[in-house]
């Protein structure tokens, strides 16, 4: 252990950066489906809605694999 | 120039030099983005001289729906026609811009950042420069001041951050916090675009590069992933800005609108 792959730690980064985003998405979805479930004349506004949270979400991961990319 | 990432090469984080004119650097995404804005231009010029109230052109009918989309969805933020039919050419023009250049950027475009002048890439997407998403969202955050010191009048802008009695020491550190978070609010949209679009053109590099033999195969879902969010990161870009400004916009109104729409509510509640 007295010296660790960069690969590695880059591919730790990721794994570990995605979990947050990925359990946001899952919510998104979850809820979207959800609320189409209660009140499906809505459908269009909650998936749009939902398409723009869920740009907001993934700007994490990007700013993870954007940092890994980055640094050498 | 070119940067090692799990030992392959990648796209370099910074846009490189091209030529000058006079004093001016120009890099290559400085030179892609002057292209794609001529091309848009000149497209939706064409198309707009096909439009008619009845669209014969197929062409014409597409970019119809497209303005009708931003124009929903302007409408949607602004809740107010006027309002949104004033910022519907900066939104538009926001939305197509980014959505070419996110397009252009998910190797949908052959010879897009492969064709080399020298050392250096000849054309680079321009969303994938720093600089540019960092000058839009300059540019966006601006003219949301400007409109709501128009609108609100100096004094009533300035109130809106620091609350009347501002020896008040909380009402001093909320102000401070809120000029904090405008000026974040720069950052975040810039980096946010830039981010999406840039990481996702090197993740194609690299997965083409990880295949092998078998890249051109192994890069079409990626590529298939980009173009669904060059879409929703154009959409988020423009659907943020409209937001923010209808945010600013709609206080000076708010007086009589709520008041309105609760009689209004309260009426539908009593039938």
């Amino acid at each position: 252990m007295n010296h660790v792959d960069p690969s590695l730690i880059k591919g730790l980064a990721i794994g570990l950066g995605a979990i947050g985003p990925a359990i946001g998405v899952g919510l998104i979805g979850s809820a979207a489906v959800g609320a189409i479930g209660r009140n499906p004349e809505m459908q269009g506004r909650i998936l749009s809605t939902a398409f723009v949270m869920a740009g907001l979400v993934d700007a994490v991961l990007a700013f993870v694999l954007l940092i890994v990319f980055t640094t050498s | 120039m070119l940067m090692p990432f799990f030992g392959l090469e990648t796209e370099p984080l910074s846009a490189q030099h091209l030529f000058n004119i006079g004093p001016l650097d120009v890099t290559n995404a400085m030179f892609f983005s002057v292209v794609t804005a001529a091309f848009t231009v000149i497209f939706l010029l064409i198309v707009a001289r096909l439009s008619q109230m009845f669209p014969k052109s197929r062409l014409a009918y597409a970019i119809e729906l497209v303005v009708d989309f931003v124009w929903g969805a302007a409408l949607g933020a602004f809740g107010d026609k006027r309002l949104a039919l004033k910022f519907l050419p900066f939104l538009g023009t926001l939305f197509l811009f980014i959505l070419v250049g996110n397009l252009t950027g998910s190797g949908l475009l052959p010879g897009v950042g492969t064709i080399k002048s020298g050392d250096n890439i000849l054309l680079r997407p321009f969303t994938t420069d720093l600089n540019a998403t960092l000058s839009m969202a300059i540019l966006t955050i601006s003219l949301v001041q400007f409109y709501s010191i128009r609108t609100l009048g100096f004094k009533k802008y300035a109130q809106h951050f620091f609350a009347p009695p501002i020896y008040n020491p909380m009402n001093l550190f909320i102000g401070i916090n809120e000029v904090f978070g405008e000026l974040l609010k720069i950052v975040t949209l810039s980096m946010r675009l830039f981010g999406v679009i840039y990481a996702g053109e090197v993740l194609i590099s690299a997965v083409a590069q990880i295949a092998g033999n078998f890249g051109w195969l192994a890069a079409v879902p990626t590529v298939l992933l980009e173009i669904f969010f060059s879409v929703i990161q154009a959409y988020v870009f423009m659907m943020l800005s409209a937001t923010y400004l209808a945010i600013r916009m709609g206080e000076q109104e708010h007086g009589d609108h709520e008041e309105e729409s609760k009689t209004a509510k309260a009426e539908v509640a009593r039938a």
